[in-house]
């Protein structure tokens, strides 16, 4: 009892003398760590604590797993200071080392804290050894580095599996770029830029372990490859000329088209015959003769245009086609030779007349035609007063031979669907009364022409017209004897000669054909107009015949301004003026003389 | 009465060809000879072992940190003294040295032992941790998945060594391992180990198997990647 209170108060004492001093028992140590580089060694290091002022020892123990054998360290030099190397006798894997360092010095000692070692998952192997970094100029420089497995660790047993790992820098760089090897020991770092230098380096590790330390940085150098990337400019500059010149080529191929989206044409005024170099030098007159329309007004086909196509259809027209029911049959029957005017055409044809006055005769009974044209209309009725006029002249007539006066109404153009003024012929073909007889041997037929009121024209219609050559036509066949044999009946054109104009006003006809007719040139026959020599100052027509005839003196009377029309011819003689009475006053200047001697009475027409 | 009967012969047949089916043996697929079959090489065969038994050993290591991390936080367990695993008492070679003495075949027995040693506490595993709330679905089917392995490793680790008695390698002083060690995972004192022991026994074993494997390997076809 007194001997443990002397003892305390002596460890209290000794205590208080050592905290005075300085001194005192060890701190703690702690084990830091413990690393086994080839899973066949492996070290420990702890890290002492305050030695408390005096020398203190360190001892490590350690006790196997479920074993209560404690053991020291065996090693405590080959690892240094504050370590403890078990060697490969005194590693045993896959068993729990519990592990103590003991701090001890002259006042005490200190225990750390035990730690439980498996050596299998403590594995941190040595660096790699022999990092050699190659620049390969195979495909695209790149560098190849290679490295050895370090030293120590066992692959070759297989009782380590090592994965590598490097990185690359340049020395300015701060980040690294790492690279994954796995088993291998060699990698090839592609992407690094040209003429540069790099640091690489190498760790490793094993499957189930910690990583090694770095190696130390080796260096590369990058060599400049220019020429690759000069190469590929040259490609890139070759590529886009090219590129240009199949740009230009289209252009130059499309560039109508091309002109046409960027520059539209502005039209222009154009107007058609309008020349601008004549307006710009000043000939105005030059300039607008070209925009004059030849033929402007239409002076023929005037009224063609103005007049509306009607069809009319009166009751005299009726009556009269009551009254010639053969000749109008004929006349539509033989409508078809004309063109397309409306009857006009048909009843202007003289044979057409002739034809029909004979096939009037025979064909009997025919039944009645509606005409839709007034031309056949009137045509009709003057047929109809032709052929009855020539009906009691059966001599005349049996042998076919018409002595008719056909008036000839001609339009210049013949159309169906207009009414033209036919009163306004281009040419005038005199009718010819074919003088059946001669005025000593043959029976002479008599035309007697009568004067008649011709109606007002009308001027819209061809029927009036064709009414007034009715009236014209209203002759009187008188006495008509045989003519002589050997007239052929008229096929086509069958004129009548005017012989002579007996003291009675009467104009006796006789058939061109006759034979009692001195013969004459056939150019005779031919010359169916007359022409105008000239008009004297009575308003006499004096009309001329080239080759002799007999000169017959002729006169129609004209009532007026169709005088012309109706005027028979017949200047037989060049030594005899026929004299042409008209008996209206007809302007002379009214009528104008054609050069070729043809009256052109177009200007006597009224205009309508 | 007799639909009843029926049902029930329906099912009789259909167990015993379940039953039938468990107990044959898969046949190969190269059943016309090996012209159309492309038979793999004892490297390759190795190589999807090893493979395979790394594979293994990673799960059990998940497994393990998962355990450490949230079910044993502190560090108490330093204390503790581990039961031994169930698998102590197979011969294993602890050092390099040690693996390297041993014949080819006491090395792949020793495989087959600790593989076969595991069939039955992986499977108690998975169960136990499937049951256990704390486990999250993750957990119990790594559990699970490693069961599975550590069965086809097993699977596979015959292949090799019939390959490799066929190729004349392996003496005949291999014991057939027909009859399994079936080795229940009771520690000296007769108590069922904890899930927490059992995964840090097989993360241990795990990582003998795949280092005797590659031992093996290496000295056999010691080509590749030794």
């Amino acid at each position: 009892m007194r001997n443990s209170g002397v003892v305390l108060i002596l460890t209290f004492i000794a205590k208080l003398i050592s905290q005075a001093a300085g001194v005192s028992a060890p701190d703690k140590p702690r084990l830091t760590s413990c690393r086994s580089p080839e899973k066949e060694t492996f070290t420990c290091w702890w890290e002492p604590g305050d030695d408390g002022g005096l020398p203190t020892t360190y001892a490590l123990y350690y006790r196997l797993e479920n074993s209560e054998t404690v053991y020291e360290c065996p090693d405590y030099r080959t690892a240094g200071e504050n370590s403890c190397f078990f060697n490969k006798n005194d590693t045993s894997l896959w068993i729990n080392y519990n592990i103590t360092v003991v701090a001890t010095n002259a006042l005490g000692k200190n225990i750390s804290d035990p730690v439980e070692v498996d050596v299998a998952y403590i594995v941190q192997p040595n660096t790699p050894e022999n990092v050699t970094a190659v620049v390969v100029d195979d495909q695209g420089p790149f560098v190849r580095v290679s490295w050895e497995k370090p030293r120590t660790a066992d692959t070759r047993s297989g009782w380590i599996t090592l994965l590598y790992q490097l990185r690359v820098k340049q020395e300015k760089d701060k980040e690294w770029e790492e690279y994954d090897a796995g088993m291998q020991k060699y990698y090839n770092v592609f992407s690094l830029h040209p003429d540069k230098e790099f640091m690489v380096q190498v760790r490793c590790k094993p499957d189930h372990g910690f990583w090694s330390e770095w190696t130390q940085p080796t260096y590369v150098k990058m060599p400049d490859y220019i020429p690759r990337e000069r190469s590929l400019w040259i490609i890139i500059t070759i590529f886009s000329i090219f590129i240009i010149l199949i740009l230009t080529w289209t252009l130059n191929v499309k560039r109508n088209s091309v002109k046409l989206c960027l520059l539209p044409p502005v039209p222009g005024p154009k107007i058609k015959g309008f020349d601008k170099q004549l307006l710009k030098s000043g000939k105005s007159e030059e300039v607008f003769s070209s925009l004059v329309i030849q033929g402007f007004p239409p002076t023929i086909g005037y009224d063609d245009l103005l007049v509306e196509y009607l069809e009319v259809y009166d009751n005299e027209e009726q009556e009269l086609v009551l009254d010639s029911k053969d000749l109008s049959e004929v006349c539509m029957k033989s409508k078809s030779l004309s063109d397309c005017d409306s009857g006009r055409g048909s009843c202007d044809s003289r044979t057409l007349l002739l034809e029909k006055c004979m096939e009037g005769r025979e064909g009997s009974g025919s039944d009645q035609h509606q005409y839709s044209q007034h031309g056949e209309t009137s045509c009709t009725s003057t047929e109809s007063s032709e052929c009855q006029g020539l009906e009691p002249g059966s001599p005349e007539s049996s042998d076919g031979r018409v002595k008719t006066w056909p008036v000839v109404f001609s339009s210049p153009q013949p159309h169906h669907h207009y009414q033209v003024e036919a009163v306004k012929p281009v040419y005038h073909s005199v009718p010819e009364i074919l003088n059946r007889s001669s005025p000593h041997a043959m029976p002479t037929n008599y035309h007697q022409l009568h004067h008649q009121d011709i109606p007002q024209q009308e001027g819209r219609f061809s029927k009036p017209a064709c009414r007034h050559s009715q009236s014209y036509n209203q002759f009187n066949l008188d006495g008509l004897d045989t003519p002589a044999p050997g007239v052929s009946p008229s096929r086509s054109l069958e004129y009548v000669e005017v012989q002579r104009v007996n003291p009675e006003n009467m104009l006796l006809l006789r058939p061109l054909s006759d034979p009692n007719r001195e013969p004459e040139g056939s150019d005779y026959a031919g010359e169916d107009y007359s022409k105008v020599k000239e008009v004297t100052s009575n308003n006499i027509l004096l009309l001329q015949r080239d080759t002799y005839h007999q000169c017959v003196d002729d006169y129609s009377q004209d009532l007026d301004s169709q005088a012309g029309q109706c005027t028979t011819q017949q200047p037989p003689h060049p030594c005899k003026p026929v004299i042409y009475q008209s008996n209206s006053g007809m302007p002379q200047e009214g009528m104008r003389v054609m050069g070729n001697g043809y009256v052109d009475s177009t200007v006597l027409m009224p205009s309508y | 009465m007799s639909r009843s009967l029926k049902q029930v012969a329906v099912l009789l047949v259909a167990l015993l060809c379940l039953d039938l089916h468990s107990r044959v043996g898969s046949a190969p697929i190269c059943a016309h000879g090996p012209s159309g079959c492309h038979v793999p090489s004892l490297a390759d065969l190795f190589d999807r072992v090893i493979q395979h038994s790394a594979r293994m050993h990673s799960l059990s290591n998940d497994l393990h940190s998962e355990f450490e991390q949230y079910f044993l936080p502190s560090k108490n367990h330093i204390g503790k003294i581990y039961r031994k695993c169930h698998t102590s008492s197979i011969l294993t070679p602890n050092g390099k040295e040690n693996a390297q003495k041993l014949a080819r075949e006491e090395l792949t027995e020793v495989i087959l032992k600790l593989l076969m040693a595991w069939r039955d506490p992986l499977f108690q595993l998975h169960q136990s941790m499937a049951h256990q709330q704390d486990f999250n679905s993750f957990s119990s089917n790594k559990a699970l998945e490693m069961g599975d392995m550590a069965h086809e490793l097993r699977k596979g680790v015959e292949k090799v060594a019939e390959r490799m008695r066929v190729l004349g390698m392996l003496g005949n002083s291999v014991t057939g391992l027909s009859v399994a060690e079936a080795m229940l995972p009771i520690s000296d004192s007769g108590e069922a180990m904890s899930n927490y022991e059992l995964l840090y026994c097989f993360r241990r074993d795990s990582n003998k198997v795949q280092n005797y494997l590659k031992i093996l390997k290496c000295r056999i076809v010691p080509e590749h990647d030794c």
